[in-house]
């Protein structure tokens, strides 16, 4: 953490490209200062790390990924759940961080299964009709 | 047909109704029309939900006919946004989901619900509703519009010039409505001058980018 005057908390949020995306920083590593105030979405984007996002309202769930280290919060996401949070699972486009992280990106399809396997939204949905 | 000259098949062969060349030439180009149709039905269901719950944001707009009317040129607009889109998922080998639920559910956009608790007996608690938290909802609902489409955007750019061309053309409205809340939100929460740049539709619901392609005769 970097500590600030003034401002909120400025936290290391460490973004992990998994190998099989279909990007070009497949694979890659970045390491980016976030703050407290700040979704980790907003900043990989400022700081030009294009992560995958669709609403950024916490409801689609297109920008999953997974807390592997240290501790984020939602406080604005319109659609995460108890159990998301006990499996890892973040919503990138609203998660704020409380501590240096690493988050794996690009989990949308790992949640999608989770969250049908506790029908919930919008997992079964997304089934139905295949 | 000449024996000698038969069509330009590609990989379909000619006369092969089990697959569509305006599908495989969007795959050619490096997008998966699949996941892009699957995307779309999430988008327009977005579209859907959202012409449903701002029937009921434009009613507790009470005694706010002109934001009612603003809110009912954005709702129509959403109306005809999905069906603009409509067939474009059955041309993508694609439908809509048989349970409405599911629409719902899969839609890529909040819930846009009226932001206040409900009664004891089953109706809306608007003793301490705001026309500001109701324009809120609205504008944040436009929000993630734009935000959908532009993904369309960036999804079909050189690649689904068809679905491309759709999706420019909602986004183009998105972005009015999102102009147009901006304007309402200010004045009525900040007491701000914030213009939107626009003056109402001709019609309600006019959708001039999504319905023709005439230009916003009011810009």
């Amino acid at each position: 953490m970097m500590a600030t005057d003034d401002g909120p908390d400025i936290w290391t949020v460490t973004i992990t490209i998994p190998k099989d995306v279909d990007r070009d920083d497949a694979g890659r590593t970045f390491e980016i200062e976030v703050s407290a105030d700040e979704t980790i979405l907003a900043a990989a984007r400022r700081e030009g790390v294009w992560l995958p996002a669709d609403c950024q309202q916490g409801w689609c769930t297109t920008c999953a990924g997974r807390v592997v280290d240290g501790e984020v919060t939602h406080p604005h996401a319109r659609r995460y759940h108890d159990e998301d949070r006990e499996a890892g699972f973040a919503l990138l486009c609203t998660a704020r961080p409380r501590s240096d992280v690493t988050v794996v990106t690009d989990q949308y399809d790992e949640l999608l299964a989770f969250r049908a396997k506790h029908d919930r939204p919008p997992g079964n949905a997304k089934f139905n009709d295949d | 047909m000449s024996d000698d000259k038969t069509h330009a098949a590609g990989g379909v062969e000619p006369g092969d109704t089990s697959k569509r060349v305006g599908m495989e030439v969007i795959r050619e180009r490096g997008v998966d029309p699949e996941e892009l149709r699957e995307k779309l039905i999430d988008a327009i269901g977005a579209e859907f939900t959202t012409y449903y719950y701002y029937t009921n944001l434009r009613m507790h707009l009470a005694g706010e006919e002109d934001y009612k009317e603003i809110t009912e040129d954005a709702r129509l607009e959403d109306r005809a946004h999905f069906e603009l889109v409509v067939p474009r998922v059955y041309e993508l080998e694609g439908s809509l989901p048989n349970d409405i639920r599911d629409f719902a559910d899969r839609a890529s956009c909040p819930d846009a619900e009226v932001p206040t608790p409900m009664d004891d007996e089953g109706g809306f608690d608007t003793s301490e509703l705001e026309v500001e938290d109701i324009l809120e909802v609205l504008l944040e609902a436009e929000r993630c519009a734009i935000r959908t489409w532009s993904e369309i955007c960036d999804m079909t750019r050189e690649a689904d010039p068809r679905t491309y061309d759709m999706a420019q053309r909602i986004l183009n409205e998105e972005i009015d409505h999102e102009a147009w809340f901006i304007e309402l939100l200010s004045k009525e929460r900040d007491d701000e001058i914030n213009p939107a740049g626009h003056f109402a539709r001709g019609e309600p619901g006019d959708a001039p980018y999504s319905t023709n392609n005439r230009f916003n005769d009011s810009a």
